[in-house]
């Protein structure tokens, strides 16, 4: 008799899941799968709105990453306005990428991962978390805290809070950047450089430590897709889309987001409203990708800021004759590359006298009944897809999330951690623990990839082969 | 030997929503040791897997109503909660995700491919008032930190929070920002909606659109009259009125008014 383990929910991500553990008659693992059980319905609901209004409503999908949502949106009205926006807005909208990349990395990591892997996956699962990292390491566990506090309070000086701010329109930012904050924030990273800088060193011990567990941690070879710059750099703001195979090679190169519809395409599965979108020359479930930290530092050629360029050659060591990193272990750490990159990259801009100007939005009208807003968002790449009428109310729209273009990667994952610690129906704390922990390694934000969700107890089911209910057991 | 003070127990509870309020408990960084000094956070999924089993002396709900589970396990908290408080929009009025309430249900039924055997979703999104009854309302889409931090140390220490309900528009005059509806002609939801994000929309020149709900007793009426004055359609009077907080009782009844 096939079994089925159902784990639920995910705890420590954003949003909810549920996830099936399938099993055969003699408890070997065949299957695993992450269900999303629910929707908000955003991409029919903003059908009839301005395109005016698309930042803010957009924002509400995601309490995580609400600026990568309104970056990409105002920059679908960009298009659609059919303007360059001004040098200093566009400096401003990559400031706040930036900072929302170093507070989502650091939410990812200090908060939401580090307790699993410096206070161990077997420990009390009561002490797993920010809290009893504070009692086991104040000092790091403040530094973390202000980490992401420093993105948070970049977010909250350009856009007057720090969650839903309804500061970057289409053509531009609503306001200039305050003056007076610059020195506050440029005193502050040398503490967040070294904080950057000091987790990396931690997640180096951990690589040492868990060396055993790591190749049953989401090990496979995929593609993996991210914007690059002009030159081949690590971009975040602009650039063009790059796509790696799983030995480093480069299969496509400078496509242009704006037609990202006609190199990826979504197949849906009847137990889960989280899409499966696939590379559409390698097709459906060939052309599974990955996205995020672990792909943008993988198919980059360089890093444009020195301490992160240093780090990003040590990361390619790990990658050795595959030319890639394909385990998805390693999303943490290049997370923590990138979060040193972003500081360092902030330091740049918070330098640069083009941020103080005043010109800061460019005025049009409806120009375009199409547009296409894409950045990299924390956990891999945003496309805010709009058609409008010539009133710019909203006709269609499409968005291709980030976490959402991981799906194939995380049931893989999940398949492959719950194969190796898995064995009949007996499963520990430490077990679920680690399938939970595979699925956080990207760092999902599955209010995002539904742009929906709901969920929390933990409840493990088993069913049989013909779909019934046989053993229940709630936490 | 003297009894130790018992230290409240609080929760937190996740529905359909996007995370943020429950982040803005996350987002008290220097507040956040202050606060675990005044209560025990005994169930928090987004910080946490352990879940301490109830009761609790404080819940904190967000999200809204969207599944037939979810309708069921609100109960479930209610009644293992001494003092139950909505957090924002969703949990208040159902949330941006509420707009499906008002649209034909065919319209979103090719987005319903799932399998109802595995999964299902309700065809409204509703605040959990109407699914029990709710101690304390905090507003705002986010709600404002220091408001979440002024309501729990209000309900650890048995006394009424201090959360002004007076309307966006005394903020705005607080703050001596100058009026986006009367200098620039803006349609703005101010004059009807509840206070606590210091007037942040007109501070950067843009109308408010509502994201802290109806105010008490709100004068949608003559607000919505001022509209047409302005120069707006009645379609453009339902949508501003359909916002975050377009379930609300106050914005819904005023955008059916104007609806065709
Ligand atoms: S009220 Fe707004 S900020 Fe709060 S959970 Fe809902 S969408 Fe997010
Ligand atoms: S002004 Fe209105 S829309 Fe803006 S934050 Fe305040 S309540 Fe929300």
């Amino acid at each position: 008799m096939n079994k089925t383990i159902t784990i639920s929910p995910v705890t420590r991500i954003e949003g909810h899941a549920k996830i099936t553990i399938h099993l055969d008659e003699n408890g070997t693992v065949q299957d695993a799968r992450l269900h999303v059980d629910e929707f908000r319905g955003f991409e029919k609901f903003c059908e009839g709105r301005l395109l005016w209004e698309m930042p803010g409503i957009t924002s509400r999908i995601c309490g995580i990453c609400p600026s990568s949502h309104l970056i990409s949106s105002a920059k679908a009205g960009d298009e659609i306005f059919a303007v360059e926006i001004p040098e200093t807005a566009e400096k401003l909208r990559r400031l706040l990428v930036l900072a929302q990349w170093v507070q989502s990395h650091a939410l990812s990591f200090f908060y939401l991962s580090s307790p699993d892997l410096l206070l161990g996956f077997d420990s009390d699962p009561s002490k797993r978390n920010i809290l009893g990292l504070i009692e086991k390491d104040k000092e790091l566990a403040r530094r973390g805290i202000r980490l992401r506090k420093f993105g948070q309070e970049i977010i909250e000086i350009l856009g007057g809070r720090r969650i839903h701010t309804p500061w970057a329109v289409p053509g531009g930012v609503r306001e200039p950047f305050d003056k007076s904050k610059k020195d506050h924030l440029l005193n502050w990273i040398p503490e967040v450089k070294e904080t950057a800088l000091m987790a990396l060193e931690i997640i180096k011990k951990v690589h040492q430590d868990l060396e055993k567990e790591i190749p049953s941690f989401g090990n496979f070879r995929s593609l993996f897709v991210g914007l690059v710059s002009t030159d081949g750099g690590l971009e975040y703001y602009d650039g063009t889309l790059r796509v790696m195979d799983g030995n480093g090679n480069i299969i496509a190169d400078h496509l242009d987001p704006r037609k990202y519809y006609e190199y990826f395409d979504e197949h849906t599965e009847n137990w889960s409203y989280l899409k499966f979108p696939f590379y559409k020359p390698l097709g459906y479930p060939k052309g599974m990708y990955r996205v995020g930290p672990l792909a943008r530092v993988n198919i980059c050629d360089y890093i444009e800021t020195p301490l992160a360029e240093k780090e990003r050659r040590e990361f390619k060591k790990i990658a050795a004759s595959d030319g890639v990193v394909n385990n998805s272990f390693y999303y943490h750490y290049a997370r923590l590359i990138e979060t040193l990159f972003a500081v360092e990259r902030i330091e740049v801009l918070l330098n640069d006298p083009a941020i103080l100007g005043d010109h800061i939005r460019a005025r049009a009208m409806i120009n375009r009944y199409e547009g296409v807003g894409c950045n990299e968002a924390p956990r891999g790449v945003l496309f805010h897809h709009y058609w409008v009428n010539k009133d710019g109310v909203l006709q269609k729209v499409n968005l291709l999330i980030a976490t959402g273009q991981n799906n194939l990667a995380m049931n893989r994952t999940i398949k492959q951690i719950a194969s190796s610690f898995i064995e009949g129906s007996n499963i520990s704390e430490g077990v679920l623990n680690r399938i939970e922990s595979g699925i956080r390694m990207y760092d999902p934000c599955l209010s995002c990839s539904t742009h929906a969700i709901g969920q929390m107890p933990l409840v493990i089911q088993f069913i049989d082969a013909n779909g019934n209910v046989v053993h229940e057991i709630r936490k | 030997m003297p009894a130790k003070k018992h230290k409240p127990k609080l929760a937190v509870w996740k529905f359909a929503s996007c995370d943020g309020c429950q982040l803005s408990l996350l987002d008290c960084e220097d507040e956040l040791l202050k606060i675990t000094e005044i209560i025990e956070i005994a169930n928090f999924p987004e910080a946490s897997r352990a879940i301490q089993p109830g009761p609790y002396d404080i819940s904190l709900v967000e999200g809204s109503i969207t599944t037939p589970h979810d309708a069921e396990r609100i109960h479930k908290i209610r009644r293992q909660s001494k003092i139950l408080i909505t957090i924002g929009a969703c949990a208040t009025s159902g949330g941006i995700q509420a707009l499906r309430n008002f649209a034909d249900v065919k319209y979103y039924t090719n987005l319903v491919y799932a399998n109802p055997k595995f999964i299902s979703t309700l065809q409204h999104s509703t605040p959990i008032s109407h699914h029990i009854y709710v101690d304390y309302e905090l507003r705002g889409c986010p709600i404002n930190k220091y408001q979440l931090i002024e309501v729990i140390s209000a309900f650890v220490n048995n006394r009424k929070p201090n959360i002004p309900n007076t309307s966006v528009c005394i903020e705005c005059k607080r703050k001596s920002v100058t009026c986006v509806m009367v200098s620039q002609g803006l349609p703005c939801l101010g004059p009807v909606t509840h206070a606590g994000c210091q007037a942040l929309c007109p501070s950067y020149n843009r109308p408010c659109f509502g994201c802290y709900g109806p105010k008490e007793a709100p004068n949608t009426t003559s607000l919505a009259e001022q509209f047409i004055e302005l120069g707006l359609s009645k379609n453009d009077i339902v949508r501003a009125f359909r916002g975050f907080n377009a379930y609300s009782d106050a914005f819904r009844k005023e955008s059916e008014i104007y609806e065709k």
